[in-house]
């Protein structure tokens, strides 16, 4: 069973479409990344997944229930925009008036549990204006896990992080998806974190999803190449391109696409009259896929 | 990727859905200092309304007192439900006021800090949220009512008004003041959550109709426009 299925998805606004007839297909037990530019309609249908927004048209179905369906929305936790917590009120008691919510019935348990996944069971009295950034936001994803969610939605919980949070939250969303069974739809402009936990991918444009794989489709269709750095770089190239199909000059290095040989190239080189200071084998990551993708995108 | 699991949903009932909508509403209403403020308030204006009004001039002349006894200042000794003019708020229809102006705070918050999307992420059926609100605004409101009644009533026996009054009248005129602030809590509820993203907006609007500023200004200019009765309407027709 799907986690998220959404077919002809459609919101606008002043004419605008934010969501142009979206379709996306989250798996069960998936760490989903989300990812778009900045205006690309992200938020916005995480918010119609959420119920904030009225869609204009189309189908929503979590666990293959309607959105609207009340057992489900009850399973659902979100993290949008703000952890949606009382500044004047502690950690503590924003959690609990979340559990009456809920209406769980051992809420200082359960707020204990969720407090101990985000790493903060120290924190429980410090009042919500007095946390830091990076606190507010494991508050907010507290916040959301109360009540066994079955789905998880987060809406950039990795921004403004510094490299120590963004740790911590690598480690919570592996340990909610694989201690607690549940789907996490999350967005990002940090790809290279992303790449770190994301099981599946969408990558949304204007409103559109452009293309959705998962973690092991990118690893296939990821290209090889080799970077090295000479002397003469414009001579090396020339040289280069003469025997392989795809070198270009990025990043102050020479690359040679879908060649992993680096022995071979060095020989190459050697052979033409080239000394070879520095050579490395890589891979392209989902940074680099999705910049090119989007590159292709402009183009058309 | 985890192996998937077998998720029941259950769909709570209408029941389960409002008594944890209520729930924190009420937990959040005993935990905001807003709400003692404003019963401090609603028990402090009224004595201070009675009793400054006996109080002696630079002269040493007394005012001339608002209030002829303790009741009127509840408004039980006079018809309860009919507002003429602003001055008919210097009775406990005044909590009406200081309630629109808790409404606005209290869903202002919510929507502000964000806590209203935790809300209705969890809450498919956002009519809950209205019926929630309403009576706990409600509720704030009669305790105002209530604090009116006692600050009202030992302001009154300090500047010396008469206490006679029919036990009928009073316990009907609190009822209805309560019974009131049900349909104004409505009111303020429908008319926050349209202008929750103007604030400002919110509480000019709570003002305006929780003083009856609006239908009374509306009043006036009708009656000012001199407008033809339905007596010379009914003669014209009646020559044609």
């Amino acid at each position: 069973m799907n986690a998220i299925e959404i077919r002809n998805l459609s919101k606008s606004f002043r004419g605008m479409y934010a969501v142009d007839h979206l379709n996306m297909t989250v798996p069960q037990g998936a760490i989903y990344g989300f990812i778009g530019e900045n205006g690309s309609g992200k938020s916005t249908t995480e918010k119609l997944i959420c119920g904030h927004l009225v869609p204009d048209g189309g189908e929503i179905k979590l666990f293959g229930k309607d959105y609207t369906d009340a057992g489900v929305r009850v399973r659902v936790g979100a993290l949008i925009e703000n952890a949606g917590c009382f500044p004047g009120s502690s950690v503590y008691q924003n959690l609990r008036m979340q559990t009456i919510n809920l209406g769980l019935e051992n809420p200082d348990e359960e707020i204990r549990r969720v407090l101990e996944i985000v790493r903060m069971q120290d924190s429980a009295n410090i009042k919500f204006k007095s946390c830091s950034l990076g606190m507010k936001q494991r508050i907010g994803i507290a916040m959301a896990l109360l009540g066994d969610p079955a789905l998880l939605i987060l809406d950039e919980p990795i921004n403004g992080l510094d490299t120590d949070g963004m740790r911590i939250m690598r480690e919570i969303l592996v340990d909610i998806t694989q201690k607690y069974g549940c789907t996490v739809l999350i967005s990002s402009h940090i790809l290279g974190e992303l790449e770190k936990i994301a099981t599946h991918y969408g990558i949304i444009r204007q409103g559109k999803m452009i293309v959705e794989m998962s973690a092991k489709e990118l690893e296939s269709r990821a290209r090889v190449f080799v970077s090295l750095k000479t002397k003469d770089m414009a001579g090396a190239k020339a040289v280069l391109t003469a025997r392989y199909k795809s070198v270009k000059e990025e990043e102050g290095f020479l690359r040679v696409y879908d060649v992993d040989d680096t022995a071979e190239i060095v020989e190459y080189l050697i052979k033409s009259g080239h000394v070879v200071s520095e050579i490395k084998k890589n891979k392209i990551g989902l940074e680099e896929y999705y910049v090119e993708l989007m590159s292709e995108k402009e183009g058309e | 990727m985890q192996a998937t699991l077998e998720i029941k949903f259950e769909s709570p009932s209408f029941a389960k859905r409002i008594k944890g909508m209520l729930g924190v509403d009420f937990y959040r209403l005993f935990h905001t200092p807003l709400f003692y403020i404003f019963l401090a308030i609603a028990a402090i204006i009224p004595a201070m309304v009675s009793a400054m009004t006996m109080m002696p001039d630079q002269s040493g002349n007394t005012m001339e007192p608002l209030y002829s006894n303790v009741w009127q200042i509840i408004a039980a000794s006079e018809s309860l439900y009919v507002i003429n003019g602003i001055a008919d708020y210097a009775n406990m229809n005044m909590v009406f006021i200081f309630g629109g102006i808790m409404v606005s705070i209290f869903i202002g918050h919510d929507y502000k800090s964000g806590y209203v999307k935790q809300l209705f992420t969890t809450h498919a059926k956002k009519q809950d949220y209205m019926i929630s609100k309403s009576l706990v605004c409600a509720f704030a409101m009669a305790c105002m009512c209530i604090t009116y009644l006692i600050g009202g009533t030992a302001g009154g026996l300090l500047a010396g008004y008469d206490t006679a009054v029919d036990v009928g009248s009073l316990i009907i005129a609190i009822v209805g003041k309560i019974i009131m602030s049900l349909g104004w809590a409505s009111l303020y509820t429908f008319l926050n959550i349209i202008f929750r993203k103007y604030f400002g907006i919110s509480i000019a609007s709570s003002f305006f109709f929780g003083t009856g500023i609006l239908i009374i200004g509306a009043a006036a200019i009708v009656e000012n426009l001199s407008l033809p009765t339905f007596s010379s309407i009914y003669s014209c027709t009646a020559r044609l």
